[in-house]
């Protein structure tokens, strides 16, 4: 339906059906941010042998998320006297705008897409590299020490990581001879890729998380030696903005993982497949997503020397004896 | 003319990247003049999506608008970033730098308004990726090693620099 409509001569009815099919998507990913944040707090209570939100709506505090929004949006809007207004401005704009972009190309099921380009993974990796500016740059504009340290972790952090990041999917590509997303699921058919690719899966999944900012690796907000990180001087909905672009990113990430490694929309075993493609797809994709919250809960944060030695020593070189040891096998035995 | 989506589009991006360009030279904090750098970068990868070349967008996008800017807003933030530009310099001078403009703007209009590019049917623009693979493992092959060497010069040098600082450190 969107191949056809991109070809289709533009208009405003036209541009009306793109306004409207972004807007639903947001929604979603909304709908998500508010539940997911809850389904957050609630992991964590439990793992922590308390209960988590039980007051505002109801026994499960179903409300709770929506009543935190709200508040945030009434709270009054405070620059600092001292802060570059302009940047300080448009610096939560800049780390959220990406976080969206960067679900345009992700195949939920092997219809609802909404841009099937060649280079989806690349496209992914290198859009979502944008957010850092968003934190640095907001870092920097609150004119405020804690903030640019902040900012600077973050910066040193997400460079550091995309690298091991981008090299544990070279195996992926290797094996599947594609950027593109839809084929890399239609390729994982006959055995997901977190069988045939264990030592990228691993690799990924930690750069994932230090891409994501969560602990163990939450040093440019960690909140006992930065008091918050980078968006210290923020407040009500600029700074809702902030955490909107993280567990945007908690979506998109998670989607990408179900997308590269767990075979997408497709079933585990040819005989479930009666079961429609979108269901699977939120199967693994809630799976990821609790499995993400699940290390925030039991892991302590990295001590900041550690993090650098560990992503350049000891993540990349993995990540590098992976490419190497898939084109081995892939030029042996595929 | 028609008025197609791709027009609507690289107008857009057009603009975005050309007011990107003038903010550069305009702004008076080097911080801002950063960030309408990365719009620049940003936009020109977009045009280079209307031009299919998507492997490049996305390459421009992650060196370029990625890591490249970062290490500059890294450098100006670790040193003094309070400079504000020099003065405005005299009048003589703005005219003449209009004059200047304005006979490169002629003459580029002469130069293209009656350019006649051959239309000529490439396959260029399907599985564009694969084709810059091969095009750079087979005939720029040579090309591509001597780069790689460069880099690795580079990385090896800069090891170095960072590994002598250390010692000089603490030797104090």
């Amino acid at each position: 339906m969107i191949e056809e409509l991109l070809q289709s001569s533009p208009g405003w009815a036209n541009f009306a059906i793109f306004f409207l099919l972004g807007a639903v998507l947001l929604l979603i990913v909304l709908g998500f941010v508010t539940y997911g944040i809850l389904a957050e707090r609630k992991v964590l209570g439990y793992m922590q042998l308390r209960h988590g939100p039980n007051q505002v709506g109801g026994k499960w505090g179903l409300l709770q998320t929506v009543a935190d929004v709200l508040k945030l949006l009434l709270k009054e809007d405070i620059i600092p006297k001292a802060a570059d207004k302009p940047l300080f401005i448009i610096a939560p704009m800049i780390a959220f705008a990406p976080s969206f972009m960067v679900l345009a190309t992700m195949p939920f099921t092997d219809k609802f897409q909404f841009a099937d380009i060649g280079v989806g993974l690349l496209y992914y990796i290198a859009v979502s590299g944008l957010t850092v500016f968003g934190m640095v740059l907001g870092g920097w504009a609150s004119n405020n020490k804690y903030a640019l340290l902040g900012g600077m972790r973050a910066a040193a952090q997400m460079i550091s990581y995309e690298i091991p990041l981008v090299m544990s999917v070279l195996g992926v590509i290797l094996l599947t001879g594609s950027l593109n997303l839809n084929e890399i699921v239609t390729h994982q058919e006959h055995g997901w890729f977190i069988l045939l690719q264990p030592i990228g899966f691993i690799v990924f999944f930690i750069a994932s998380i230090a891409e994501l900012n969560r602990t163990p690796f939450d040093l440019p907000e960690s909140e006992n030696e930065l008091v918050a990180g980078y968006h210290v001087e923020y407040s009500g909905f600029r700074w809702a903005f902030f955490m909107l672009a993280e567990y945007v990113y908690l979506f998109a990430m998670s989607a990408l993982i179900t997308v590269v490694f767990l075979g997408g929309w497709l079933a585990p075993f040819s005989f479930l497949n009666f079961i429609p493609g979108a269901v699977w797809f939120a199967l693994k994709f809630s799976v990821v997503v609790f499995i993400y919250i699940w290390i925030r809960a039991t892991l302590p944060r990295f001590r900041a020397d550690r993090l650098m030695e560990f992503g350049w020593k000891v993540l990349l070189p993995i990540a590098l004896a992976n490419i190497f040891l898939t084109a081995l096998l892939k030029s042996l035995f595929f | 003319m028609t008025f197609s989506g791709e027009f609507l589009a690289f107008m857009g991006l057009a603009l975005v990247a050309l007011i990107g360009g003038v903010l550069l030279l305009n702004l008076t904090k080097v911080v801002h003049m950063v960030v309408a750098l990365i719009f620049t970068f940003v936009a020109i990868a977009g045009i280079y999506v209307l031009l299919s070349a998507e492997f490049v967008a996305s390459v421009q996008v992650l060196i370029y608008s990625g890591a490249i800017t970062i290490i500059m807003l890294f450098g100006i933030m670790l040193t003094k970033h309070d400079d504000e530009n020099e003065p405005k310099t005299g009048k003589l001078r703005k005219l003449l730098v209009f004059l200047g403009i304005l006979g490169f703007a002629f003459a580029v209009y002469i130069g293209i308004y009656n350019f006649n590019v051959e239309q000529e049917q490439t396959a260029l623009h399907e599985n564009n990726t694969m084709q810059i693979g091969k095009a750079l493992y087979s005939k720029y092959i040579i090309p591509f090693e001597l780069t790689s060497v460069l880099l690795l010069a580079a990385l090896v040098g800069s090891i170095i620099l960072a590994k002598n600082e250390k010692k000089e450190a603490d030797d104090e």
